[in-house]
This record gives structure tokens, C-alpha cells and sequence, in this order.
């Protein structure tokens, strides 16, 4: 019998981790060995050239190449950061507001907020950019009823980056809020209580019940939305084109120009590798320190 | 479901519960906002669209704008190709996400939860990360410019096999064992018995396959090389950049944005209890 069963795993496994196995793992590898490559997109695997380090000195070189990494690199970690720093607390609130039960709505907020994360990116960054539209555009009337005078959004290197984590933030905050969700109604309701009684008022409540149990909720929230974020692609590539003077030049765009349309496959693949390792670095950074935390 | 929330139901003043109402307002209001503007904006005539201040709401709603999208870009070919893509590619994603996870979550095998692991841990890898050899590999098994190149390398992924892992689990064993006495064959089992209890679970990846494969850009445009008669949807809609500068094309970027917008927010009106309960599902077990 147990053996008949793993003649049928085999059969049952076999086309998800044939499929996985050629398209994401062997890929993934290849990107590692190529990293270590000189070699040309337009060209076969095999025509490729070992240069040890060669490429990871020239992402970090003085060169208008290591430049153009790091700043992509720089700008990838800002957008990042702000858009975990603000997804995040947003999340919360409005997770309690749509799992609060004093008035009537919050499933309908919670429809809301959730819909906008259907939108396909490319119309996310359509609709925005003329959002943004410095004369015409909404949000600069909308500014100027409140008595603020117009802002560049997206025509500005200063205010680019932040114009574009605000419109992912608006489209990704409804699903991290339904994981907040999904987080509050894990809390206990006599914790509450027992708190109540204690004499504890809602501020109270928050800090030492609500926010101490979502920890695990926030932590892979945090996970996820670092993941999305290094994958920005959209509103650069048909917005910006990684500008005004490189300041929206993230690395998912970078790594497509340098890798594909520039054809520098090895290049491509070492500052894809440096993703790789990035990434892996901060995500073991989250859990090292969420489960000191926990150990407190 | 109430009961958490008892702290704050004590006796209140009800200015806290005005408080509470706006605050719910404000944000309905911000979310919804941006797509409400899109679809206004693109029932509009383009002297509305260039009027500062602006015109909120259009006097003579007219799709006209409608019609110039269909002189830029072939609608109909692009939906049909989503259409496509997003269809196989979801069908695959369920047959092998149920197969992979009724075999983790059913029998016991040496590696197991290596195996496991290692397929779940290229969840967390960004699609950029493969993006070059990928493209390489495509292309040198013909498949480049074309929707089987779209289609085949996602025809699996982790998310699929991990969702339908976790609910599976959750299927009783007496009702496989019995089925087996029975003399099915394990195909079978899984598509007759064990599909339909997990059937929600079911339903919630089919959708969030489709919408995702629906609103994928990256890959398409990458593999596509140019070859418009096989854009989807959301690749044509980039043909409209050339007409987004000034105001007087908003009404048409702003038409071409709702009809790319539209299929996977209808799917997700209806069916958004299963997308919600997947996401809640997913998170708590295991």
C-alpha cells in the first residue's frame, strides 16, 4: 500500500514541480551562474564567458554603470521602506475601522478599500498620472481649494518617488488591511474584557493587547509588502521611464533595461543576484527581530 | 465577532460615534476616489476634460472617448488575447496546485517537507530575479512573441499548491479511504471527492489566478517582443502613452483604463467573499 502511494505522489507531484523545477528554479540558477559571466542576452547560454567578480566590481564601480546601480539600488530601498512605513500603521486603522462593531459599514469600507488592489498596475499608473497632471490635474485643485499651491508630483525629482509610493500605497493598503483583519479576529474578546474590568482605557487596550498580538500578522505583512514593492515596474516603465534625472530609476526597471533591452545579461544578472541577497538579508533581519521580541 | 470589540462598546458619547462615521467616510471617499474620477473622466467631451477648474461630473456623458480607443488600439483582439492567457493559464494553476497539494497534504514520501519548502520558498522570489534566462530560455524553445510564451512558464506556482495544501489538510481521511475501497484511483479521488468539499478554496485561487494573470504586465511585455497582435489587454493600453500628454486626451487614456479595469473588478463584485476568505484562510492555518 505505502508503496503503491508513492508511485501516485510521483504522478501527483510531478507536473507542478516540473513546471516549477524548468521556469522558476532553474532559472534562478541560471541568473546566479550567469551573474559570474560575461555574456549577451542575444546570444546562446553556452557562448558565455567566466569573469569571476567582474560584473559585481562593475555594479559598484565609479562608472556610470555602478552609478546607475546604486542609485537604482538607493531609490528601490526609499520606495521600500516608505511604502512598508506607510502601508503598515494604515493597515491597522483601518482594519479596526472596518472590525469595529459601534456603527454599521465596515463591511462595505472593507469592499471598498479592497477593490482598488483588482486594478491592473498599467491603469493604477494611468489614472495617477493625470491625478498628478500639474494644472489640470484633481489633486492640485483639490490642494488649492485647502489653500495649498499646486505641487510637481511626478515632474519633479524631488517629489517623483513619493508621487508613485502613494499611488501603490493606495492600491495595495485594502489587501494588507484584510490581513489585519484576518489578524484582529485571532485576539481573544476576553482579553478585552478582562482588561475592561482592569480599568484599561481604549489607548491602553491598543498598545499592551491589539498591537502586542498582531505582531505576527504585521511581521508577514511587513514580509509581503517588501516583496511587492521591489517589483514596482509599471509606473516607471510607462510613466517616468525611470526620471526625471534618475530618481524613479528602481531596480526591477533597471535590471529589465540593463538585461534585456541593454542585452548585458551578465550584468543584469548580478545586480539581480544583489536583489536576491538584499532581500534575503532584510527578511532575516524582520524574523531575527520579531523573534527577539517574542523571546522578551 | 463582537465580542472583541466590547472595550469599545461601552456607553459613549455619540460624538465618537460621528467621529467614527467620518473617519470611515474619509477613506471610503480617498479609495474609491481615483476609479470614480476614471470612469467620469472618460464619459467626458475633451473641452469638459481640459476645463480648470476642472468638471467633476460630465454635462453630456458621451462615449466618444470609447470610440477613439478603438481607432488606436484593436479591443477586441487585446481582450480576447486576457481573455486567453488569463483562462489557460488559470485552468493549469488549478490542476496542478490540487494534484501538488492533495500529495502534500495526503501521503507521506521521503522529502516531503524539504520538497515542500523549497517550493514555497520561490513564492517570495520576485519575478525579476528570473526575468533574463527566463526571457533566453523562452526564446530558444520557440516560444517567444507568442501567448504559449506568456502562458506555459506559469502554468504552476507555489501560492497554488500552498493554498490547496492547507485546505485539503482539512479533508477528512475516512473519506478518501473509503473511496479507495471502493477501488478508485487516486485521480479520481481528488477530482471527484476531495475537489468538491474544498470547493470555496477552489473557487478563491481560480480568481485570484485569473485577475492576476489578467493584470500581469511585466512578462508579457517582455516575451511579447513587439508582437502586438498577441497583446493583452494591459500591454495595448501602454500604445495610449503617446496620447497621454495634455489634457485633451484624458478622456480617451481614462476610456482605455476602464475597459482594462473592468473585467476583473466585475469578477471580484461577485465572487469578493471568496477572495477575502482565501486571504483570512491562508494567513491563520498552518
Amino acid at each position: 500500500m505505502a508503496k503503491a502511494f508513492r508511485a501516485s505522489a510521483g504522478i501527483m507531484l510531478a507536473p507542478a514541480v516540473t513546471l516549477i523545477g524548468v521556469f522558476v528554479l532553474l532559472p534562478m540558477l541560471l541568473t546566479v551562474w550567469l551573474s559570474f559571466q560575461d555574456w549577451s542576452t542575444q546570444t546562446p547560454f553556452s557562448d558565455a564567458s567566466f569573469v569571476g567578480l567582474g560584473n559585481f566590481h562593475e555594479i559598484f564601480s565609479p562608472t556610470s554603470v555602478g552609478r546607475d546601480f546604486k542609485t537604482a539600488l538607493l531609490n528601490t530601498t526609499i520606495y521600500t521602506a516608505l511604502s512598508v512605513v506607510l502601508i503598515l500603521p494604515l493597515s491597522v486603522v483601518f482594519g479596526l475601522l472596518v472590525y469595529q462593531r459601534e456603527i454599521a459599514g465596515g463591511t462595505a469600507l472593507r469592499t471598498v478599500l479592497f477593490s482598488t488592489y483588482m486594478v491592473p498596475m498599467i491603469a493604477v499608473a494611468l489614472v495617477w498620472s493625470k491625478l498628478y497632471s500639474p494644472s489640470e490635474g484633481p489633486l492640485n485643485q483639490l490642494l488649492g481649494l485647502a489653500g495649498i499651491g499646486p505641487q510637481p508630483w511626478l515632474s519633479s525629482p524631488r517629489s517623483a518617488l513619493v508621487s508613485i509610493v502613494f499611488l501603490n500605497v493606495w492600491q495595495q493598503v485594502g489587501y494588507f488591511t484584510v490581513l489585519a483583519i484576518a489578524g484582529l479576529t485571532q485576539i481573544p474578546g476576553s482579553l478585552y474584557e478582562a482588561a475592561t474590568l482592569d480599568g484599561a482605557n481604549g489607548r491602553e487596550q491598543f498598545r499592551f493587547i491589539t498591537l502586542p498580538l498582531l505582531r505576527r500578522t504585521l511581521l508577514f505583512s511587513a514580509v509581503i509588502a517588501i516583496i511587492n514593492a521591489v517589483q514596482v515596474f509599471e509606473p516607471v516603465a510607462l510613466i517616468t521611464q525611470g526620471g526625471p534625472v534618475g530618481s524613479t530609476n528602481v531596480l526591477t526597471y533597471h535590471i529589465r533595461r540593463v538585461g534585456i533591452e541593454r542585452a548585458q545579461g551578465g550584468l543584469g544578472s548580478a545586480m539581480a543576484v544583489m536583489l536576491m541577497l538584499s532581500l534575503i538579508v532584510c527578511v532575516s533581519a524582520l524574523f531575527a527581530f520579531a523573534n527577539r521580541k517574542d523571546s522578551e | 465577532m463582537s465580542a472583541p470589540t466590547r472595550s469599545l462598546t461601552r456607553k459613549r458619547p455619540s460624538g465618537r460615534k460621528a467621529l467614527l462615521a467620518t473617519a470611515m467616510l474619509l477613506v471610503a471617499v480617498a479609495s474609491a476616489f481615483p476609479l470614480a474620477w476614471m470612469v467620469l473622466s472618460s464619459l467626458k467631451t475633451p473641452a469638459e476634460t481640459m476645463q480648470v477648474p476642472p468638471v467633476w461630473i460630465p454635462h453630456t456623458p458621451t462615449l466618444e472617448a470609447y470610440g477613439k480607443v478603438a481607432g488606436v488600439i484593436n479591443v477586441g483582439r487585446s481582450m480576447w488575447n486576457s481573455l486567453v492567457i488569463a483562462t489557460i493559464t488559470t485552468a493549469g494553476i488549478l490542476v496542478t496546485s490540487m494534484m501538488a497539494g492533495y500529495a502534500f497534504a495526503k501521503y507521506s514520501f521521503p522529502g516531503r517537507s524539504l520538497l515542500f519548502s523549497l517550493l514555497i520558498a520561490t513564492m517570495f522570489l520576485p519575478p525579476i530575479v528570473t526575468l533574463i534566462p527566463l526571457y533566453r530560455m523562452v526564446g530558444s524553445i520557440g516560444l517567444s512573441a507568442s501567448l504559449a510564451g506568456i502562458i506555459v512558464p506559469n502554468l504552476a506556482n507555489a501560492f497554488g499548491i500552498f493554498l490547496m495544501r492547507q485546505f485539503i489538510a482539512g479533508v477528512p481521511d475516512e473519506l478518501i479511504d473509503a473511496a479507495r475501497m471502493d477501488g478508485a484511483s487516486e485521480l479520481l479521488i481528488l477530482f471527484k471527492i476531495v475537489a468538491p468539499s474544498v470547493a470555496p478554496a477552489i473557487a478563491a485561487l481560480a480568481l485570484f489566478a485569473f485577475v492576476y494573470h489578467w493584470n500581469s504586465y511585466l512578462w508579457p511585455l517582455t516575451v511579447l517582443q513587439g508582437n502586438a497582435d498577441a497583446y493583452p489587454i494591459v500591454i495595448s493600453l501602454s500604445r495610449l502613452l503617446s496620447y497621454n500628454r495634455g489634457a485633451v486626451n484624458t478622456g480617451l487614456v481614462m476610456a482605455g483604463a476602464t475597459l482594462a479595469v473592468l473585467p476583473p473588478l466585475i469578477l471580484f463584485v461577485f465572487l469578493q467573499r471568496f477572495f477575502v476568505d482565501s486571504i483570512v484562510g491562508s494567513t491563520i492555518k498552518g
